[in-house]
């Protein structure tokens, strides 16, 4: 008996061991891989929980098995009594002492973990960007500080700070802004602004999507950033705002893609929304500006706050592209 | 008898006709529960084709509409038609037999929370027909999302929740004055079955949470507009440009919904307690600290409802707090777990169908419990909220918790509601398919939810994906073949099912007293209780009389 005790003990303390070890090989078992401190600090959070979880998990599935295995009926008769045992005082604190101190030791953990999590770290190293996220039935629209606009796909600087704020209109309804790499999800929520942040240090494309049902697209509201070198996303932002004073460039494309196309198909092939494809209200730049500031019937009022910008690179983007519908 | 079927009108005597007026405990028990059974096929038909959607990437099975009506009747359905009602159906019978009481406190009220209940359901179901389609915001209903919702989808789910929380509510007094005052004698709070604490904490939470609910959903029908005659109401509780608060929604929400997941599961834990004691020859170890664990288990799930709020921007402090709180619960619940282990030391345990299904119970809501702890842990919970690792989290609880503790239940009480017991060998094949596809279906969600899969997206584009929602969809028709099983075996033991006496499994509790269907009064005379086990007490009186040293 003492010896099976001994050996049940053992396989626990290897498992308690050999869990992190194997958690850290990723294949769903934990988080997207962090490329921002606070996702890493989730992260070791999350393997730090699954030390005790994981004992926990072989200790009482050991002991059901355990006991199935030992004190099943074999030829003893039918209803012949087990031992007539009522209970024990003393198991009873034991086992309620014992998850107590291991919450304690994980809220520990987590509250030391924390202000890596939650804080951005401060500008004391010199920038900090910070960009307005809203969210919007289907699409993701990112302000930066000197009015550059993007759509789904978010441009960033490697190395540094990026502080989000994060809403949604007044007239829309609520998203969640999450991009696993990058650290956890905030809600978008319509009349309030929540706040998170993220720092990549290696450049590269990090992708997620809207995590709060928002209605018939929320499935297609995916979001992406992309982190590039510090001096490339200079040039970038610099280019988009030459490009939107001119009233050219990408946005127009963005806001297609982002706005319009998820509903009604890349090339206006219709989908939940009508076919656009030969459409003449899209000839007309008056109809398509009354037509994404005020919605019709079904259709959200996708750009009800755009900037005139924002309309005209839609408009010179649909004049120049019309969709073909295939 | 004779005397009593006398006054019964002529009208009422008829088949159809006597269960359509019954007030009696056990024959609206019987139709709880087979009302039930038929919405969890419903439901669970409508989860399969969730699931079929979901196997592929980029799959068209189902248009976003349909997806979203889906899922979001599957959800209100499985918690408010489906567990709910089975558990209320199980303590309909049950509670008046084990406590030895005729019926339950007021029989007619009884009757009216079956057909508010019925009613309820029929409004929800049939509510796909309705302009617009079925509710498409999730079970949920988050605003502005269900405010804005064009149609009449929405304001029928609405009315449904209503005439459900009019109907729990009613059965729930029944419940609370059934237990305090209809116990037999000798039958103190400590004597009663644990299946019995289990039912009183049930009522007390319904009664306590309830009338949030309804009053967050009166909020969301204003808001969504209401034409009264020459009257048209339309208020801005939960909008944002009137200068209301869509969060203020999920508080009233959740300040229920929460609660409601205990509900649902105490009383599952009191089936168990009941199962694992008979099972294993054993008295349930533990008693009290059982029974208090009920207690504190209802009244802890009371105060954490805002850690399904972790990801609205609630201040720090606050979420703290909501973490702490919700830890807690894994004291008494894991004190219930060590508990039913201990009742299995040196215990003399046979296999039983009733018994796989608690065992398997055990067995997978250590996993629900213990993912659980991710998600009390706020910053861990901004990375898994609302993803497949949640979906997987409350299958866990609810599916391999609740469903098979009623799948527990239901075959350990069978041979009591019909006099015939369901046949062991369906029944053991159901179990292993149910088993399997479960953990099949459920496990690779955990994965999913991990690897950035967020919940309730009606198509997916990442490849990446696919392999594990393949596996949990094959999982979910295993599970489909499983209760294809219990239909199957419903349908022969009521033709051929092996009649096995009063008492099938030399159980401890008073219903099994009583004959096999109980007659309509239950019980001709019933024995002074002095313990909580009141028929070992009687069986091992019986057997020092006859001398013998054989178990009867």
């Amino acid at each position: 008996m003492r010896a099976k005790l001994f050996l049940i003990g053992g396989l626990l303390l290897a498992a308690a061991l050999t869990a992190p070890v194997a958690l850290a090989d990723n294949g769903g078992f934990t988080p997207v891989a962090p490329e921002s401190p606070n996702a890493e600090g989730i992260r070791d959070s999350y393997l730090f929980v699954s030390i005790f979880v994981f004992s926990i998990f072989v200790l009482v599935e050991g002991l059901l098995i355990a006991f199935i295995v030992r004190y099943r009926r074999r030829k003893r008769a039918r209803f012949e009594d087990g031992a007539p045992i009522h209970g024990a005082t003393k198991l009873e604190l034991l086992w309620s002492a014992f998850p107590v101190v291991i919450l304690f030791l994980i809220g520990a953990f987590v509250f030391i973990e924390l202000p890596g999590i939650k804080d951005v770290p401060s500008a004391a190293t010199g920038d900090q960007l910070e960009i307005r996220v809203t969210g919007r039935q289907y699409y993701w629209q990112y302000e930066y500080p000197n009015g550059v606009i993007a759509i789904d796909t978010m441009a960033a600087p490697a190395g540094v700070p990026v502080r989000l704020e994060v809403t949604s209109p007044d007239d829309d309804v609520i998203h969640s802004w999450w991009i696993p790499a990058l650290g956890g999800k905030i809600d978008a929520i319509p009349g309030t602004v929540n706040e998170t942040w993220f720092q990549a240090d290696t450049p590269g494309t990090y992708t997620g999507q809207c995590a709060e049902l928002c209605g018939l697209e929320h499935a297609r509201m995916l979001a992406s950033v992309e982190v590039l070198p510090e001096a490339e996303f200079a040039a970038w932002l610099e280019r988009r705002r030459a490009e939107q004073t001119a009233g050219s460039g990408e946005l127009g494309k963005e806001e297609w893609e982002g706005a319009c196309a998820k509903c009604h198909g890349l090339s206006g092939e219709g989908g939940i929304g009508p076919k656009l494809a030969g459409s003449i209200v899209l000839a007309d730049p008056e109809a398509v500006e009354n037509l994404v500031r005020n919605g019709r019937r079904t259709m959200p009022a996708v750009g009800s706050g755009w900037t005139s910008e924002q309309v005209e690179a839609l408009t010179a983007y649909l004049k120049e592209n019309p969709p073909s519908g295939s | 008898m004779a005397a009593r079927a006398e006054t019964v009108p002529a009208w009422q005597r008829g088949k159809v006709a006597s269960w359509l007026v019954t007030t009696d405990h056990k024959r609206i028990g019987i139709l709880y529960i087979s009302t039930a059974l038929v919405f969890f096929i419903l439901a669970g038909l409508m989860s399969l084709a969730v699931r079929l959607q979901l196997s592929q990437a980029n799959a068209e099975v189902l248009s976003p509409d349909r997806y979203n009506e889906l899922i979001t009747i599957h959800g209100t359905a499985m918690v408010f038609l489906v567990a709910v009602p089975l558990l209320a159906g199980l303590a309909n019978y049950l509670v008046p037999l084990m406590i030895g009481a005729r019926d339950v406190a007021f029989p007619r009220l009884n009757a009216l929370s079956y057909w508010l209940f019925f009613l309820g359901g029929a409004v929800l179901m049939l509510s796909f027909f309705a302009k617009g389609g079925a509710a498409q915001a999730g079970w949920t209903a988050y605003p502005p999302l269900s405010t804005q919702a064009p149609g009449n989808g929405q304001d029928l789910w609405i009315l449904s929740l209503h005439i459900l929380t009019a109907s729990s509510l009613a059965g729930a007094i029944n419940f609370i004055v059934t237990i305090h005052s209809l116990r037999t004698r000798g039958m103190t709070w400590t004597r009663m079955p644990l299946f019995v604490w289990s039912i009183e904490l049930y009522a007390w939470l319904l009664m306590a949470v309830l009338p949030t609910l309804a009053a967050g959903l009166t909020l969301l029908l204003l808001d969504r507009g209401l034409s009264i005659g020459p009257w048209d109401v339309q208020t801005n509780f939960f909008n944002p440009a009137e200068g209301g608060s869509p969060v203020l929604y999920q508080h009233a929400f959740w300040f229920f919904g929460h609660p409601e997941v205990y509900i649902i599961v105490l009383p599952a834990f009191g089936i168990i307690s009941e199962v694992l004691p008979v099972f294993a020859r054993k008295p349930v170890f533990g008693y009290k600290a059982i029974a208090f664990s009920t207690v504190a288990i209802g009244f802890f799930s009371m105060i954490v409802w805002a850690h399904h709020l972790f990801t609205v921007g609630l201040p720090i402090p606050l979420q703290a707090y909501f973490m702490i709180a919700s830890m807690i619960i894994a004291v008494p619940t894991g004190m219930k777990i060590f508990n039913w282990l201990a009742t299995l030391w040196r215990g003399n345990i046979s296999f039983d169908t009733p018994m796989l299904y608690a065992l398997g119970f055990l067995s997978v809501f250590v996993m629900g419990g213990l993912t659980g702890i991710y998600l009390a842990a706020f910053p861990i919970d901004w990375q898994v909220h609302d993803t497949y690792f949640v979906v997987a989290h409350f299958h866990y609880t609810l599916f391999g918790g609740a469903v098979f503790a009623i799948f527990a239940g239901l075959h350990y009480w069978w041979p009591k509601m019909f006099g015939r017991i369901l046949d062991e060998r369906l029944g053991k094949w159901q179990f292993w398919a149910l088993f399997v596809g479960f953990n099949l279906a459920f496990f690779p969600q955990h994965l999913l939810g991990l690897e950035g899969m967020p919940r309730r997206i009606y198509t997916y584009a990442d490849e990446s994906w696919e392999g594990y929602n393949l596996a949990s969809t094959i999982g979910s028709y295993v599970m489909g073949v499983a209760i294809l099983l219990f239909v199957v075996n419903v349908v022969k033991t009521s033709r051929s099912g092996a009649r096995v006496g009063n008492d099938p499994w030399q159980a401890d509790t008073l219903e099994w007293y009583t004959t096999s269907p109980p007659p309509p009064h239950n019980f001709d005379d019933v024995p002074y209780v002095t313990s909580a086990r009141p028929l070992y007490d009687l069986r091992r009186k019986l057997r020092e009389k006859s001398g013998s040293r054989e178990p009867l």
